[in-house]
C-alpha cells in the first residue's frame, strides 16, 4: 500500500434519535411516536446523505429497527444504493420505537446489555425485518459495542456479515463521569483502528484463523489518541459535533481547525502502518437537531457537518482518500492485513500545545501505550494474550462493564505520581547513585519510529540524568517484535561524566488489574522470582512483603482473575530479580530487576505477557 | 415561583464543564439566570458565554491548522 487513506462514512435513519426526545421533548410527557420527532429525524438523515453525495462521497446506510417500519426511509436507502453505490446495512443502534417497546416491554436499547436470549431474539427480529424490506441480509452491522457472544451468534446465523462497528475507543468510566454517571457505555481497552476481533473477546484481535470471529471490526469514530485518553472521549473525534461538544471552535468565526488536524494526524499514521491509514465518521441524527445541541445552534451543527464532508470530498478529489462502504472495507482489510500485523500510532498533541507524544501499539497479544513525556514509561497495558472470556449483559457477571482489563492504567491507578504514600501503575526504571535516585518518568523526551523486519522500534531521544557529582546520558529503545507477546526495553549508557562510575538501574513494573478507578481484590495473585532452577514466591495478602533473588532471571505476577501472567526477564547475569507485595493503601504489586551498570553498557529487559490457565 | 425550564439554547454548566462534566443547566425566568443542578454555579447568558470562553484556555493550539505531525 502506498499512502492509502480509507474513510467509512456511515449514516443511520434513527427515527427516535438519542438526545432528541430528551432535548426537544423537555417539559412534555415522553412520547417517542410523536410525528414531529419522526419527521425531523428523517429530515436529518436526508441532510446527511445529501451532504455526503454533494461532495462525491459514498456512504453506508445503517438502517435501524425503527426505520424498517418507515416506508420513506426504506425507499431512500434503495434509491441511494442504486444511484450512489451506498451500502444498505443494518444497525443494532436505534432500537427504540413504539414497535420495539411494545414487543420487548423494556426501555433498554443497548444490544450488548440485553440477556443472551434477548440478544438472539432481537437479532433475529431485526435481521428478519431487514430481509422482509430489502430481500437480502446485510453484510455489515454494528452498535457502540458488540460483545463476542453477540458477534459469534450473528456470524453463525448470518454468515454474510463481514464488518461491524464494534467499540468506541476509550469510552468507559471517563464518558460515564462526563455524563454525570448516567451514560453506561463502559468499554475501555480496545483498538483505536480496525481489527479482526477474536471469537473470545471483541477487544482482543484474533491471532490466527482459529480465533477469527469472521468479521472486520471498525471503531465508532476515529478518536484523538491523547485527548481521549485523558478527557471525555466524546469531545475529540472525527465527529464534527463532538468537537463542538468540546467547545473546540472559535465562538465568533465558528472555525474549527482541530477537526481537520485530527483527520490529518490519522492520515499521518500511514507512516507507521505500511502506508495504510483509516478514518470513520458516524454522526447520529440527534447531533443535528433543529433545536440546536447545547450551546451550538442548528446552523453551527449543520456548518460543521458540511465542512467535515467537504474536507473528505476535497481529499478524494485530490486522490488522497478512498471512500468505501463498510463491506468494501472489510474486503480490503482482509486482502491487505495479516493477523499479527500490529497497529501503531506515534501520536502527538495537536490541541493543547504541550508537545507531548504517546506511542500506541496493538496486536493480538497486547495493547500498550508508551509516554515519551515520562521517559518512555508504559502507562497503559492490556494483556490481550489472555483472550479473556468476558460475557456482558443481563444475566452475566458484567451487566454493563465491557472494558478489557488493564495491568497498568496511569489515569485510573495513579501512574508515577501518588499522594502521600503507595505507588501507582507504571513500567519504568530508576537510576541511583550515592544515595540519590532518579526515575525516568521525570525525563521528558520524544521518540522516532522505525521498522526492522517484523520488529517495530521506538527510539527515544537521549536524556541526561543529573546527580550531585555525576551526569549520565542514557538512551532508551523499545522493541515490539510481531507475534512475540513481549516488549523489549533497551537502556544504553551513552556517556557518563565520570567514565569509571557505576550506577544502579532498577527496571520495574508496578501493576494491578481492573477496569475502573476502584481497586480489585488482590488475593489470589502469586508473585515469584526464579533463576530457572529455584523459585521463591509470595501469595498476595497485602502484607508488604518482598522477595529478591541474586542471579534471578525472571520476576513475575500471576493474576488468576484475568487469567494473565506478566513477567519481567533479562539476559543479564549480574543482578537480582525481585517482587514486592503491596498493602491495603497501595493495592499493587511490583516486579523488577536491578543491577549495576557502567559507561557504554547496553542492558535489556523484556516484559512478557502470557495466558495463565 | 414557577418551575424552571430550558432557555433559548441548552447551555451546560461552565463550572462543571471545566471538570469534564456535561450538565445541562435550567433557566429561572424570574431571576433571568441559568443555574446548575449539580454545583453552585448560576449566571445570566452573558456570564455563561464569558465563562465558555474561559474554558477554552486549555486548548492552546485550537486556532492552528497543523501540517507537521512528526
Amino acid at each position: 500500500m502506498n499512502n492509502t487513506f480509507i474513510v467509512n462514512i456511515i449514516h443511520r435513519p434513527e427515527m427516535v434519535p438519542e438526545y432528541a426526545e430528551k432535548v426537544t421533548g423537555q417539559g412534555k410527557a415522553e412520547d417517542i411516536g410523536r410525528k414531529a420527532l419522526l419527521t425531523e429525524s428523517l429530515d436529518i438523515f436526508k441532510f446527511q446523505q445529501e451532504t455526503a453525495h454533494k461532495h462525491g462521497l459514498k456512504t453506508t446506510i445503517q438502517m435501524t429497527y425503527a426505520s424498517l417500519f418507515n416506508d420513506e426511509a426504506v425507499e431512500i436507502a434503495k434509491a441511494h444504493h442504486e444511484q450512489y453505490g451506498d451500502e444498505i446495512s443494518l444497525s443494532l443502534l436505534g432500537l427504540p420505537c413504539k414497535e420495539f417497546r411494545e414487543k420487548y416491554q423494556t426501555k433498554d436499547f443497548c444490544i450488548w446489555m440485553f440477556s443472551m436470549e434477548d440478544k438472539k431474539n432481537i437479532v433475529d427480529d431485526v435481521f428478519g425485518k431487514f430481509y422482509d424490506r430489502f430481500g437480502f441480509y446485510p453484510e455489515s452491522t454494528g452498535s457502540y459495542y458488540m460483545d463476542a457472544e453477540l458477534t459469534n451468534y450473528i456470524k453463525e446465523k448470518y454468515p454474510m456479515v463481514k464488518c461491524a462497528i464494534a467499540t468506541c475507543w476509550e469510552e468507559g468510566p471517563k464518558a460515564y463521569h462526563t455524563c454525570n454517571n448516567s451514560w453506561y457505555t463502559l468499554f475501555d481497552g480496545g483498538p483505536w483502528n480496525p481489527w479482526i476481533p477474536s471469537k473470545q473477546n471483541t477487544h482482543a484481535p484474533a491471532a490466527n484463523e482459529a480465533e477469527d470471529s469472521g468479521i472486520v471490526a471498525i471503531p465508532h469514530l476515529s478518536r484523538d489518541l491523547l485527548a481521549c485518553y485523558d478527557g471525555n472521549g466524546s469531545n475529540f473525534g472525527t465527529h464534527p459535533q463532538n468537537v463542538l461538544r468540546g467547545m473546540i471552535y472559535d465562538s465568533q468565526t465558528w472555525e474549527m481547525p482541530y477537526l481537520f488536524n485530527l483527520v490529518d494526524q490519522y492520515r499521518h499514521l500511514a507512516k507507521y502502518n505500511n502506508g495504510y491509514s483509516y478514518n470513520m465518521m458516524f454522526v447520529g441524527p440527534g447531533w443535528l437537531n433543529k433545536m440546536g445541541r447545547w450551546e451550538a445552534p442548528y446552523e453551527l451543527l449543520a456548518k460543521s457537518y458540511e465542512e467535515g464532508m467537504a474536507y473528505y470530498g476535497q481529499l478524494k478529489k485530490e486522490g488522497q482518500l478512498v471512500d468505501m462502504t463498510m463491506a468494501e472495507f472489510a474486503d480490503f482489510y482482509r486482502e491487505n492485513k495479516t493477523y499479527t500485523e500490529p497497529e501503531c500510532a506515534l501520536w502527538k498533541d495537536i490541541l493543547y500545545g504541550s508537545n507531548k507524544q504517546l506511542f500506541w501499539y496493538s496486536d493480538p497479544y497486547m495493547r500498550a501505550c508508551v509516554n515519551m513525556d515520562q521517559g518512555g514509561a508504559i502507562v497503559d497495558l492490556r494483556p490481550y494474550v489472555a483472550k479473556l472470556k468476558w460475557e456482558v449483559g443481563i444475566g452475566t457477571k458484567h451487566v454493563q462493564d465491557a472494558s478489557y482489563p488493564f495491568l497498568i492504567q496511569e489515569k485510573y491507578r495513579a501512574g508515577y505520581f501518588t499522594h502521600y504514600a503507595g505507588e501507582g501503575t507504571v513500567r519504568s526504571a530508576k537510576i541511583s547513585y550515592n544515595g540519590e535516585e532518579v526515575d525516568l518518568c521525570l525525563c521528558r523526551t520524544h521518540a522516532s519510529f522505525s521498522q526492522e523486519g517484523n520488529t517495530r522500534v521506538l527510539t527515544l531521544d537521549p536524556v541526561d540524568i543529573e546527580f550531585v557529582d555525576l551526569t549520565v546520558k542514557l538512551q532508551t529503545k523499545i522493541y515490539f517484535e510481531e507475534g512475540s507477546s513481549k516488549i523489549r526495553m533497551e537502556r544504553n549508557i551513552l556517556e557518563m561524566s565520570n567514565p569509571d562510575a557505576e550506577v544502579t538501574i532498577n527496571e520495574y513494573m508496578v501493576g494491578c488489574y481492573g477496569t475502573t478507578e476502584y481497586p480489585e481484590d488482590m488475593c489470589g495473585i502469586t508473585l515469584a522470582v526464579t533463576d530457572g532452577t529455584n523459585t521463591d514466591s509470595i501469595a498476595y495478602e497485602y502484607k508488604c512483603r518482598e522477595k529478591a533473588m541474586k542471579g534471578g532471571k525472571v520476576a513475575s505476577a500471576t493474576i488468576p482473575a484475568i487469567e494473565t501472567k506478566v513477567s519481567l526477564s533479562t539476559d543479564a547475569t549480574d543482578g537480582e530479580a525481585y517482587v514486592r507485595e503491596g498493602y491495603a493503601f497501595s493495592p499493587m504489586y511490583t516486579i523488577g530487576y536491578q543491577k549495576k551498570i557502567s559507561d557504554k553498557e547496553v542492558f535489556s529487559t523484556w516484559l512478557n505477557l502470557e495466558k495463565a490457565d | 415561583m414557577a418551575q424552571s425550564g430550558k432557555g433559548r439554547l441548552n447551555y451546560r454548566c461552565p463550572s462543571c464543564f471545566m471538570r469534564d462534566l456535561d450538565i445541562d443547566m435550567f433557566y429561572d425566568k424570574e431571576k433571568d439566570e441559568y443555574y446548575c443542578l449539580r454545583c453552585q454555579y448560576c449566571g445570566n447568558e452573558a456570564d455563561v458565554l464569558e465563562k465558555n470562553e474561559m474554558i477554552r484556555f486549555r486548548y492552546g493550539r485550537m486556532h492552528e491548522r497543523i501540517t507537521n505531525f512528526d
